[in-house]
């Protein structure tokens, strides 16, 4: 029945290996499209695998600038096969193979992005929460490896294996959800009935991460993560978090570590930076700012404005996207400031 | 690297041993591949319909025992059509043998369930003829003087007629018209309104309540989401929207046997405890793919079980196995033509599961009247009335909801539908008269959908089915004849239930 063929397209180099799938670049035997071939197999018990119809039910209805593009579904009877538009790396590897100016002169570790790529990373990762939470998708799976960069420092969000869409009120969903680093307290104590602010606080955990290099909460066990994000955010308590006791891993012996700020374990980030940060790390997920908020916070000004301007002239685009390439290249940073 | 989830760890990476499975499964993607896409032309249906082969009652008699729930289904069908259906497992049996395509190989065995549970439409055809004489106990009054009203309609006397009237025609006809376009751009509400007699929705809803503010603290409402998330579901309501006349394509189906199929999952989702949305989304699932594929007999209770399994996955935290699906269509078919099944599926849909669950408009309605639980539980099964009678397929999933509540509230007399409601539900009482006379008509008729019905009598929904049964007995002329509601009055003169 399908004409397309696993065969119309060159199978590269493999990009990476997750537990259910394994990705490849590829090239489009007709095009000479490079993409990005995630190639699922099938359980021959169970089928389709559960992640697999809702990644793919979502993505495509999920079009955005800063999402992954889906070309493609390939389904034979062994295997399934996504074909997605090729990104160059993923954040994780980004870092890791960045030497800011900064890092030149000692004065930043390795791994840390300069100031300018983070906020336009940052403006650009809210954009594409907000479109999925405007689209009652939930991602539930934020970190650096699943979000995607190409050569013209465009941002996109990838990977909705662990996505699912939500109603209103929110449905109870499974607690085995974000991977440890990234996951929100409220996830972590139990909560079943999460909602859009788990994809905040990930987003706030990946900000503070690309200003210093390194994961900001790298816990080994459910309990430590808890135990590390305490350390830095303080123990909550029901003064400070009403009901709290009453989440199922709630413990009455967890060691008391007072609130610290932010500024403290964060100097390399602004004044505004912390300000936007300290409202996506709330504890409490009532109290976490939605991603349509955090892009009204004035740290995001310049790009809203310039934003603003591609919208209205159409010659405006093509020169905001060469702006934004800026941020891909290695020396974006003073690219940046000429503009 | 981070830890990883114990939940992506569980999904196992298999899928090397089994060759033989495999080439298995491919013969049965192609045999369905041939079966659905093919379209065995209708006369020759009808010339295997005339013989009848005897060996059949001795297939018959040998399965069914073991056909559990489906077997129930239909026996507990009016008597009357007893003949109808041996006849019709005669029947299907010969033309299951006339076939000599790939899936035929085992076909003694599912047929037979499947069989039993859909008659071929010959079949059906005569029993339902049989049937409409005896049908009505005291319904019958309410039955006739409906089908009065669409007597005019002369061509309105085949078989259908009786399981499913014809809307009446200043109901649902204009409606339809008015829906596509209201939903397909919202703004355009007042210029279609124009030739109707009631006020505008913007109108009405002017003077209603904001009670989305009172959310705001309230995490699980996501309330700074709401709109945006409403407007993308009514965008997704039409594009997700199947066929409602999808029966003309069908060669061997017919509406009835969609019913006896919808009522059927019924069972399996309330035997699997399965989320209310996976119900709804396995019925949209199987309208969609039957609004593109041409689906023989003996395959659709293949088509049910597998949208009841892709929707699952989809919606459940866990899933029951597929071998848990082959169980209850008491192995009908096997794991490999349901997980084969389930390929070909979701590639007619494209992959596309974004279905508008009605839960969440009527859980946004319940909103409006305090969430009164009472209502809501009439509601629900008054929803649910939409995935059995096919005539709701027209009628976005958000105006069945907004009917089902409007309904609810009247039988139990829980005021006037207001400006707040109104607004909540996205319609005015004008606009839900046409859906809400067709669920007071299913009401008031014969029931058709047992297990349906049975599910909805327990106390743990309120009795539900016997409450409004009773409820639209009582006032089923009352609503059918009149003209169309004019004054919000009609809420006042709601009976006791």
């Amino acid at each position: 029945m399908d004409k397309r063929h696993p065969s119309s397209f060159q199978q590269l180099e493999k990009l990476g290996e997750g537990t259910y799938a394994t990705v490849f670049k590829g090239r489009n035997g007709q095009t000479g499209q490079f993409v990005a071939l995630k190639e699922i197999h099938l359980d021959s018990e169970e089928g389709t695998p559960s992640t697999a119809i809702r990644e793919i039910s979502l993505m495509k209805e999920l079009k955005h600038e800063n999402i992954v593009s889906l070309y493609d579904v390939i389904h034979t009877e062994n295997k399934l096969m996504l074909v997605f538009e090729y990104m160059d790396k993923d954040l994780k590897k980004y870092m890791d193979s960045y030497t800011s100016p900064a890092t030149v002169a000692g004065t930043s570790p390795r791994g840390a992005l300069d100031a300018v790529t983070i906020k336009s990373f940052m403006w650009q990762l809210m954009r594409g929460i907000a479109f999925c939470h405007d689209n009652r998708v939930l991602h539930r799976d934020l970190k650096p490896q699943n979000l995607l960069i190409n050569t013209q420092g465009q941002l996109k969000l990838a990977d909705f294996g662990l996505a699912r869409a939500f109603g209103i009120p929110v449905n109870t969903f499974s607690n085995e959800v974000v991977t440890l680093w990234y996951r929100a307290p409220d996830v972590l104590l139990g909560s079943r009935t999460y909602n859009t602010s788990i994809d905040i606080w990930s987003a706030g955990c990946i900000m503070a991460e690309m200003f210093t290099g390194r994961p900001l909460f790298p816990g080994t066990t459910n309990e430590d993560q808890l135990l590390k994000i305490f350390r830095l955010m303080g123990t909550p308590s029901e003064r400070s978090w009403p009901l709290i006791s009453s989440f199922p891993e709630y413990k009455t012996n967890w060691p008391v570590c007072p609130t610290r700020e932010l500024r403290a374990f964060l100097p390399q980030i602004d004044h505004m930076g912390l300000q936007l940060l300290a409202q996506m790390l709330q504890m409490r997920p009532e109290m976490r700012c939605s991603a349509q908020t955090a892009l009204q916070h004035p740290w995001f000004a310049e790009h809203n404005a310039r934003h603003a301007q591609q919208q209205q002239g159409p010659g405006g685009y093509a020169a905001a996207q060469g702006m934004q390439q800026g941020t891909g290249g290695q020396q974006q940073g003073q690219q940046q400031r000429a503009f | 690297m981070p830890p990883t989830r114990a939940l992506r760890r569980a999904v196992t990476d298999e899928n090397a041993e089994n060759v033989g499975s495999t080439r298995l499964t491919r013969a049965k993607a192609a045999a369905l591949d041939t079966v659905v896409a093919g379209e065995p032309p209708k006369k020759a249906l009808t010339a295997k319909r005339t013989t009848t082969a005897p060996s059949n009652g001795t297939i018959a008699g040998r399965k069914r025992t073991a056909l559990g729930d489906v077997s129930n289904v239909v026996k507990k069908e009016p008597t009357e059509n007893v003949d109808g259906k041996k006849d019709t497992l005669g029947k299907s049996g010969l033309l299951k043998a006339s076939k000599p395509t790939g899936i035929q190989k085992q076909a003694p065995a599912r047929t037979n369930s499947t069989r039993t549970v859909l008659g071929s439409k010959a079949a059906n055809a005569t029993s339902s003829e049989l049937k409409r004489p005896a049908s009505g106990s005291g319904v019958a009054g309410h039955i006739t003087k409906k089908r009065n009203t669409s007597a005019s309609k002369p061509a309105a006397l085949d078989d259908e007629s009786s399981e499913n009237v014809p809307p009446p025609k200043n109901g649902s006809n204009g409606s339809f018209k008015l829906e596509k376009s209201k939903t397909k751009s919202r703004p355009s509400i007042e210029e279609v309104f124009d030739d109707e007699a009631g006020p505008s929705w913007e109108e009405v809803v002017k003077d209603a309540k904001d009670l989305d503010e009172e959310d705001m603290d309230d995490p699980l409402m996501v309330a700074e989401y709401v709109h945006e998330i409403f407007e993308y579901m009514q965008e997704l309501e039409i594009t997700t929207q199947p066929n409602p006349d999808y029966m003309d394509n069908q060669n061997e189906l017919e509406w009835k046997m969609r019913g006896i199929l919808v009522d059927w999952l019924l069972e399996v989702h309330t035997r699997f405890r399965l989320l209310p949305e996976t119900l709804f989304l396995a019925v949209n699932i199987i309208d969609r793919f039957l609004s593109s594929k041409v689906v023989q007999l003996d395959r659709l209770q293949l088509v049910g079980v597998t949208a009841m399994f892709i929707a699952s996955k989809y919606e459940e935290v866990l899933s029951p196995h597929v071998q848990n699906f082959v169980h209850v269509a008491d192995d009908g078919f096997t794991e490999a033509e349901i997980l084969s099944a389930e390929r070909f599926v979701l590639a007619a849909l494209d992959y596309d599961l974004s279905y508008p669950n009605p839960m969440n408009f009527l859980r946004r309605i319940s909103k409006a009247d305090n969430y009164d639980i009472q209502t809501r539980t009439l509601g629900k099964y008054l929803l649910e009335i939409g995935c059995l009678d096919h005539r709701f397929i027209k009628h976005p999933p958000s105006l069945v909801a907004a009917s089902a509540m409007y309904l609810a509230r009247l039988a139990m007399d829980r005021g006037e539908w207001d400006a707040t409601l109104s607004k909540y539900a996205g319609y005015t009482e004008q606009q839900i008269q046409p859906v809400f006379k067709l669920m007071v008509e299913y009401l008031a008729g014969p029931v058709l959908h047992d297990a349906f019905f049975r599910k909805y009598a327990s106390k743990k929904f309120l009795k539900a089915s016997i409450v409004l049964r009773q409820w639209a007995k009582k006032w089923a002329s009352t609503y059918l004849e009149s003209p169309p509601a004019t004054t919000s009055s009609s809420g006042k003169k709601t009976p006791r239930s």
